[in-house]
């Protein structure tokens, strides 16, 4: 990573410290909990672990399309649309074999959820910000209605039925820590992502697209073709990350399934900026912020102050990025 | 007759290169006078000194016989001059009436009504007429031009610019709006058009001032003059070096062009039955004033144009050949715009290196990037004309721009070539650059390839080429036998008046 980013961590974490002086609490207190709460013990450590999770992969979604110049707002609505396919086939086929079919629903569903966004950009130049802000919305009340009604469990809640024990991503426990084998799979991910951009001529295809598309068209790159084929496979990644909160740590889809790990997903990728790699520290960040936030709240401290720090930590980043742009235009 | 406007001993330098050097013009009231000249003969530069877009490092302008010093273009518009630029200023998403207000609104509140009564009758006075609240993205070019002329009118100028009017408009818009100009010279206006194409100046205009190389080489009344000598005027007899090349050997046609039309990007027919055959060992130069179809011209070679009919044959392929194919058997480019076209600027000179053969040998193996193959590569053809770079794994963007040239050329001839296609190949090099490049292409068309430039300067075909072909108003014009170099006999068809 760079500099940048450390000055930012560092930045974020001073910010914090301000609103939890202006919330009425020592700083000092309120940091040595968070980060008992979220490092301090094995139990801890795996909250922030669960949480960084979906991060990752969803991030893995964001920078797919980021780096073939899309910017996939859309990763929310693809992350619900794939759990709730992975709920539906975990039920409906219980067991390894369908954990499988779950995950390759999960990812399908992402998949096809991308898709018309990545036609309308690619034939239409209709921009993909737009088309993927509505497909959210109408994965959000598509998946409600389904949760309300086709797939609700018998009984109060709007909730599927619980997966069988057996449907369900393992986890291994290392030094008292519990990890879903999710999140080694989400590393492994990265570093396949980081050797594919860098070492395919399809990695490379993708990345000339999204820095100059004219360029791009010039030397032969099917470009239209490229960013279907970039927000497919975001979307089918975004899906992946539903079908692990589903499989590996919820065992169920129900109504406001996602507390937001889409849009969270836009700050990991950008955070983590050029670099496949460094989503890894990027989404650990988000994790413990996200675990953080709740232990916080015990001590009295509303839960919105780790948004705020994740909401300024995003718009810096965003503005640097924007920066180099300017540059080298 | 009194002067409208006179620039006197206007020096212009950018930095070593001198724009203009004490270049004098004086234009009589009520007239139109032509100013012609190849490109970065200083033309353009010496409109915007007039229009107060730039200013001159020494000299004087007088307008209507009063010395005037425009520091920006507020004070030309407030004396009268205005000028409409080839690329036109209209606003697309505003209605035609917000494009003539803006910036020069009438009031802090802008009173619609009025406006609309004083443009109406600009416009009944010009013979035009608007649909006021139309959106301007909806006129044709020709009706955006004429917005431009109102536009001038509704801030009184008197003397007027026009930079390649006609250059966007089709030959009939461009007879009409010559009437229209020649209405506005009637209602006591002065117009200085600036023009590549020799009709208009003989047709319509009373004076013709010619520009080479930043100086004044004639200053004449059309009546004195034809196209011949005003062609001959604006090439220039400038002597040329010994030419380069040798007897060609020629071999197969390589690449084969047959009543190609193309259409831009505007749906006007920027390709008009194009027949073009290259061999291999021979080098075409292709002349022609910028606009002319080049670009769509390179852009149906490499197969990324819209084709209306014909086709273009690269090698023993279709014409329905994707990009990628085209470049499979050895079509090369060296874009006319480096920066959009032909280089990812925040990637290093050993990505670079690979844009366009990113799925050939040495870069790629199979569908995996070699990239010590590819490391190589970059090496070769830095080293090829002497690239001055700082490492190749720096961004490209950290090099100069001539420097960016080297390179892109080098990948282009480095990379078993069979079709060359090069748009000024040697743009911002120097002499022992454009010497060292052009040597290049002469290297790759002995061993069997061809080579097309294409070149706003006509010297530097003759020079290199073993034939140049015209290339005006969308058609390819080849001279007769014998004349195939002939300076005089290319100059006139390249500005359409043989």
């Amino acid at each position: 990573m760079n500099w940048r980013l450390a000055a930012l961590c560092i930045g974020g974490v001073a910010l914090l410290a301000v609103l939890v002086i202006v919330a009425g609490v020592s700083p000092l207190e309120a940091a040595k909990s968070l980060f008992s709460g979220t490092l301090g013990t094995p139990s801890n450590i795996a909250g922030t672990l669960r949480e960084t999770t979906p991060l990752l992969i969803a991030g893995i979604a964001v920078f797919v399309a980021l780096r073939a110049g899309l910017f996939n707002i859309g990763v929310e609505g693809q992350f619900l649309v794939g759990a709730m396919a992975s709920a539906v086939i975990g039920l409906r086929f219980p067991g390894p074999g369908g954990v499988v079919l779950a995950i390759l629903g999960g990812m399908g569903a992402g998949a096809l959820w991308a898709l018309p966004a990545g036609l309308i950009k690619a034939y239409r130049n209709g921009h993909e910000v737009i088309t993927t802000i509505m497909l959210n919305t109408v994965a959000d009340r598509f998946t409600s209605a389904m949760v309300s009604g086709p797939i609700k469990a018998p009984g109060g809640n709007t909730s599927t039925l619980p997966l069988t024990p057996s449907t369900s991503i393992p986890s291994i426990t290392i030094a008292g820590v519990e990890i879903s084998t999710a999140l080694f799979f989400g590393v492994l991910a990265t570093l396949g992502l980081a050797w594919w951009l860098r070492h395919m001529v399809s990695g490379y295809e993708l990345e000339a697209t999204g820095a100059n598309r004219t360029a791009a068209k010039y030397a032969g790159i099917e470009t239209r073709r490229v960013t279907v084929q970039a927000m497919v496979i975001s979307g089918a990644i975004a899906g992946l990350a539903g079908s692990v909160q589903v499989l590996a740590f919820e065992h169920r889809f129900y109504a406001g399934f996602s507390p937001g790990y889409g849009f969270d997903a836009l700050g990991v990728a950008l955070l983590a900026a050029s670099q496949a790699v460094a989503l890894v520290p990027a989404a650990l960040l988000f994790g413990v912020l996200a675990k953080g936030a709740t232990v916080l709240q015990i001590d009295g401290i509303p839960k919105g102050i780790t948004t705020v720090v994740l909401g300024v930590l995003i718009l810096v980043a965003a503005a640097i990025r924007y920066r180099r742009a300017k540059a080298i235009a | 007759m009194s002067l409208a406007v006179s620039m006197a001993g206007i020096t212009k330098k950018f930095g070593s290169l001198t724009a203009l050097d004490s270049v004098s013009l004086n234009v009589q009231a009520g007239t139109i006078h032509a100013i012609v000249g190849e490109n970065g003969a200083g033309k353009t530069t010496l409109m915007r000194i007039l229009y107060g877009g730039l200013a001159a490092d020494s000299g004087a302008i007088a307008i209507d016989g009063n010395s005037v010093q425009f520091s920006k273009s507020r004070d030309s518009i407030a004396a009268g001059v205005g000028m409409v630029s080839q690329h036109y200023a209209i606003i697309p998403e505003l209605s035609c009436i917000q494009n003539l207000l803006v910036g020069a609104e009438n009031g802090t509140i802008i009173d619609y009504h009025a406006a609309i009564k004083r443009a109406t009758e600009l416009a009944a006075r010009m013979g035009f007429a608007f649909d006021w609240h139309a959106e301007a993205g909806t006129l044709s070019p020709a009706a955006a031009q004429k917005l431009e002329i109102l536009k001038l009118l509704w801030r009184n100028a008197r003397i007027m610019i026009l930079d390649e009017p006609t250059a966007m408009l089709s030959p009939h818009d461009s007879e009409n709006l010559f009437e229209s100009i020649q209405k506005l010279v009637e209602l006591g206006s002065t117009v200085i058009l600036v023009t590549h194409r020799l009709p208009e100046v003989l047709d319509y205009c009373s004076s013709v001032t010619v520009l080479r190389g930043g100086k004044v080489v004639a200053d004449l009344p059309v009546s004195e003059t034809d196209g011949a000598r005003l062609a001959e005027l604006i090439v220039g007899e400038a002597l040329v070096a010994a030419p380069l090349r040798t007897s060609p050997n020629l071999g197969p046609v390589v690449l084969e062009i047959s009543s190609l039309v193309v259409v831009n990007e505007r749906g006007n027919e920027a390709l008009k039955s194009v027949d073009l055959k290259a061999r291999t060992g021979e080098i075409i130069g292709i002349a022609g004033v910028d606009g002319s179809g080049q670009r769509e011209l390179v852009q149906a070679i490499l197969g990324t144009a819209k084709v209306k009919s014909g086709s273009v044959r690269v090698a023993n392929l279709d014409s329905a050949a994707t990009t990628a194919q085209r470049l499979a058997v050895g079509l090369r480019l060296v874009p006319e715009d480096r920066h959009e076209e032909g280089v990812v600027e925040e990637w290093s000179l050993e990505e670079n290196a690979a844009l366009g053969l990113q799925r050939l040998s040495p870069c790629a193996v199979g569908s995996t990037v070699d990239i010590s193959a590819r490391r190589g590569f970059a090496q070769r053809i830095a080293d090829r004309f002497g690239t001055r770079h700082n490492g190749l794994k720096l961004p490209i963007f950290s090099l100069s721009g001539g420097n960016q040239q080297r390179f892109i050329a080098a990948r282009a001839l480095g990379c078993d070539p069979v079709v060359i296609i090069a748009f000024q190949p040697a743009r911002g090099l120097d002499i022992k650059g454009s010497a060292d490049v052009y040597a290049g292409i002469r290297e790759a068309v002995q061993h069997g390839a061809t080579a097309l430039v294409i070149s706003f300067d006509l010297d530097e075909l003759l020079v290199y080429c073993d034939r140049v072909v015209a290339i005006c108003n969308g058609t390819i014009s080849v001279p007769p036998a014998g004349l195939e170099l002939d300076r005089a006999t290319v100059g006139k068809l390249m500005v359409g008046t043989a």
